[in-house]
């Protein structure tokens, strides 16, 4: 846990911190500052590129990011001592997140398996990843409507550990198991390309104004005088 | 080419060197089985993936140009540590590569998008293969993933095969962005190859064309080489011949202190065709809105190699050319003609690598494009166009890249698409646009930009050009277009080579201001 | 590169362009000539002769509108066109005609 929130955080500094030294926004672009969270958001919320692109693959890719949100959501009892306003009614919709998760996820890894171009780029570390993730929504889907785990039990135990007071873990093996890739996954997240989540929005293509000849961009690295040239210099001079 | 095994005496057989490994195509080449090669459907169709089929690679920059521009002349002995450091370097000053080397999470949105995949084949021409090339070695170096999980996680040491797969596939790339639209994250290919010919530079495997290019503009002034005494001669010539043609004086002037306007324009405009039809437009143009103006023999370029091979002091001292002429000049305007990379450079960095242009009024944009400048006189009454000199023509507008995807003209996002559209659509009767998924913000490169508009890599320039050849067949078929209208100095040279290898006559291509130079009508203002 | 002629070797570039422009002779532009595929004819000499005349003055090939506006002095209007250039060197007028010349290729957005 200490793993992801320093190394999510030590990420993001790093990409907040490296100059962008010239205006690159993929044009059309917005003209003005508040055009941008519009369109970052449009590739947060509705994956809007990828919707241009490719829509079996934005199925799949939205299956699993929404069900994944909805997975979360319904996680917040555990987080919170009291289930935060709005998010009691979550419970009452007897919907699966586990099995949209599951649903986008089966797609994203049957693609890398029959499309020649998504096989061609696929390593190991992409199919890991996937196969992490189906653990992950199917040993939570099990522990919550087939192993019925001990809900009250989990609670007091991630409470405990939010507060640092550790407290004994349950022991049924369906939680045992979903927490521990859980875990697993939160360490290898800011080593990976899980980092998309973060990085998004720090990508200089989608994040900057198109307001060049209005506005100079000044980096400290990038307004220094030209380099010297030598041998050019001579002969320039030689021509003249 | 004719047959000359005979004649030509090779050198003697010999060990090659390191860097001739690098930039000798490794693996016999195979032919790729499906590609649509000259037949024109009129569809564009993805293909199946292949390895290796375009392992094309251009000629190595000769070492007397190399250090001319700073770079070593050889491949360096430490070249492999050189290579990493250099890399470092660029992963703190470029937050671009640095983002877009961790967020991919290789979705294979971009696979099919790529005309240079959908024209050769090749996986490694798909952006993400292409980008997976760098990152191979950005994340053995650079991640700890990669240095624990090595090629699980697609990490790999920097070997002189690995490099010579950058030299081949880097100089695949034309830089067009097509790939970023589709990305989720806006993952930019064209940033990661100009970072990977940076670094390939840095440690002595320079491109010939493009080296070549950029030397000669620091030597001469422009691309071509062509010296100030050779443009005024060609000019003179020029405004002979306008004058034959309309039988009114109308002017091209060079290095005239004191000229409203100084413009900036690719110096293929002075010296090939068609281009130089465009530039007979701008001339009608400015003589007929009696607007005075100057091109200038020390800004006689308006092209910028220095972006294609992604070194920043390169392309801010070509750039700084043009500060010279300013101060020589002293213009109240700047306006920059027909060139797609020159427009995204003048556009998006002139003023970060050489402004700010205080000197200029601040009532017209700073710098301005040739279509803006002529719509705004369409639009005010300064010139009038007679469409119908254009009856014998249906165009249709190929965007170019760097113009669609890296620049704007006008107010609004997506003037530059709406803008020449305008000017063609004044111009002429008829107009008709390609299929949606090819033009505007989803254009085809033309085949050529990025670099590779030289004769080493003609194949990849016919192959590269087919998903464009495709779009523009099928308007041919079924709207009778005959001309292919382009503000570009390199889709204007490449369609003039690649047009006649897919059946189609080189006159198709031409520039926006031809057009206007077609329909303007000159003489005393009613 | 390079090609032998006469008992004599000329250094080319990679594209088969003379590197040094003072060795050029007929004979070599014949040579040269003959590699393309070109069979040279008075025409052809005429358009060779004008290159190399407007390189040694300008040091770069002539502009393309140069060269056609020479050959209707030459040939008279109805050969002065970019048609009839091709006819005489069908790989185009620039790379073609300028290598036979032994003019240096000419590269840029062209």
């Amino acid at each position: 846990m200490a793993i992801f929130v320093i190394g999510v955080l030590f990420k993001v500094w790093k990409y907040a911190m490296t100059p962008a030294p010239l205006k690159i926004p993929q044009t059309p672009a917005p003209v003005g500052a508040g055009g941008v969270p519009v369109r970052v958001l449009s590739e947060v919320v509705i994956f809007k590129s990828l919707f241009k692109s490719n829509r079996v693959l934005w199925l799949a890719g939205y299956l699993f990011h929404a069900g994944l949100l909805l997975a979360l959501l319904k996680h917040f009892r555990f987080f919170f001592p009291a289930v935060p306003a709005g998010f009691g009614y979550l419970d009452t919709l007897e919907f699966y997140p586990g099995l949209i998760m599951l649903a986008g996820l089966g797609l994203l890894f049957l693609m890398r398996l029959v499309v020649d171009r998504h096989m061609f780029i696929s390593v190991m570390t992409d199919y890991f990843l996937l196969l992490l993730l189906i653990a992950i929504a199917t040993t939570g889907t099990f522990a919550k409507h087939f192993f019925r785990v001990d809900i009250t039990q989990v609670k007091e135990f991630m409470m405990g550990l939010i507060a640092f007071k550790p407290v004994d873990m349950p022991t049924q093996v369906m939680f045992i198991i979903h927490f521990s890739l859980v875990l697993l996954l939160l360490a290898y997240f800011p080593f990976s390309k899980l980092m998309h989540a973060a990085g998004l929005f720090f990508s200089p293509t989608r994040n900057q104004v198109d307001n060049p000849r209005e506005k100079r961009l000044v980096t400290p690295w990038a307004v220094e005088k030209p380099e010297a040239i030598p041998v050019a210099e001579e002969a320039m001079e030689a021509s003249t | 080419m004719a047959d000359n095994e005979a004649t030509v005496t090779e050198e003697e057989p010999k060990v090659l060197t390191d860097l001739e490994k690098v930039g000798e195509p490794a693996v016999p080449r195979k032919k790729p089985k499906d590609v649509h090669g000259d037949e024109l459907t009129g569809s564009i169709k993805v293909p199946k993936v292949e390895e290796n089929v375009a392992n094309h690679k251009p000629y190595l920059c000769k070492p007397v140009t190399m250090e001319k521009l700073g770079f070593p002349a050889d491949l360096r002995e430490d070249w492999h540590d050189a290579a990493i450091a250099k890399m470092a370097d660029l992963l703190k000053k470029y937050k671009s590569l640095q983002v877009y080397m961790d967020i991919c999470v290789k979705c294979g949105s971009c696979t099919d998008k790529c005309h240079y995949f959908i024209g050769t084949q090749d996986g490694n021409n798909m952006p993400v293969a292409r980008a997976e090339l760098f990152r191979k070695v950005y994340r053995r170096y650079f991640t700890t993933e990669g240095k624990i999980l090595g090629k699980l996680a697609g990490a790999e040491r920097f070997d002189l095969d690995l490099l010579g797969e950058w030299y081949s596939y880097f100089h695949q790339c034309s830089q067009c962005r097509r790939c970023s639209v589709f990305c989720p994250y806006g993952i930019d290919t064209a940033e990661i190859s100009m970072a990977a010919r940076e670094i390939m530079d840095h440690i002595g495997v320079g491109q010939k064309y493009t080296n070549d290019i950029i030397a000669k503009v620091h030597d001469v002034g422009n691309n071509l080489g062509m010296n100030p005494k050779a443009l005024k001669a060609t000019l003179e010539s020029t405004e002979e011949d306008l004058e034959e043609e309309t039988g009114q004086k109308i002017r091209l002037p060079l290095d005239e202190v004191g000229a409203e306007v100084l413009m900036v324009t690719p110096s293929a405009d002075f010296f090939a065709s068609p281009h130089v039809e465009s530039l007979l437009g701008y001339a009608k143009v400015f003589h007929q809105a009696g607007i005075s103006w100057t091109f200038s023999s020390a800004a006689s370029e308006a092209g910028n190699f220095g972006m294609f091979i992604g070194n920043y002091s390169h392309m801010q001292k070509l750039a700084s050319r043009v500060n010279d002429a300013i101060r020589e000049i002293k213009p109240r305007r700047l306006v920059v003609g027909e060139c797609g990379h020159a427009w995204r450079v003048a556009y998006s960095f002139w003023n970060t690598i050489i402004g700010p242009f205080d000197t200029l009024d601040p009532k017209y944009k700073r710098p301005q494009h040739i279509c803006e400048f002529t719509l705004d006189l369409v639009k005010n009454g300064g010139i009038k166009l007679d469409k119908s000199q254009n009856d014998h023509l249906v165009p249709t507008m190929h965007d170019s890249c760097n113009v669609a995807r890296g620049a704007r003209m006008g107010d609004k996002p997506g003037g530059q698409f709406t803008i020449p559209r305008e000017l063609i659509k004044a111009s002429c009767n008829r107009y008709v646009d390609m299929d949606q998924d090819t033009i505007m913000e989803k254009t085809f490169c033309c085949g050529g930009g990025g670099g590779l508009l030289t004769d080493d890599l003609l194949e990849l320039r016919v192959q590269g050009a087919m998903p464009r050849m495709q779009a523009f067949s099928k308007v041919q078929e079924t709207h009778g277009a005959n001309f292919i209208a382009l503000i570009c100095a390199i889709c204007k040279a490449q369609f003039t080579k690649i047009l006649p290898k897919y059946g189609v006559s080189m006159e198709v291509a031409g520039g926006v201001h031809q057009l206007i130079a077609n329909a303007i009508e000159l003489g005393a203002k009613q | 590169m390079s090609f032998e002629l006469n008992g004599k070797t000329y250094e080319t570039d990679d594209d088969g362009y003379l590197v040094n422009l003072d060795e050029w002779t007929e004979d070599v532009g014949a040579h040269i000539a003959e590699m393309e595929g070109v069979e040279m004819t008075e025409a052809h000499w005429e358009v060779v002769n004008f290159l190399r005349g407007y390189y040694e003055e300008y040091n770069i090939a002539p502009a393309i509108k140069i060269l056609i506006k020479e050959m209707k002095k030459m040939f008279g209007p109805e050969k002065g066109n970019s048609a009839y250039l091709y006819d005489l060197y069908p790989a185009g007028p620039a790379l073609q005609a300028c290598k036979i010349a032994g003019l240096p290729k000419p590269t840029g957005c062209v």
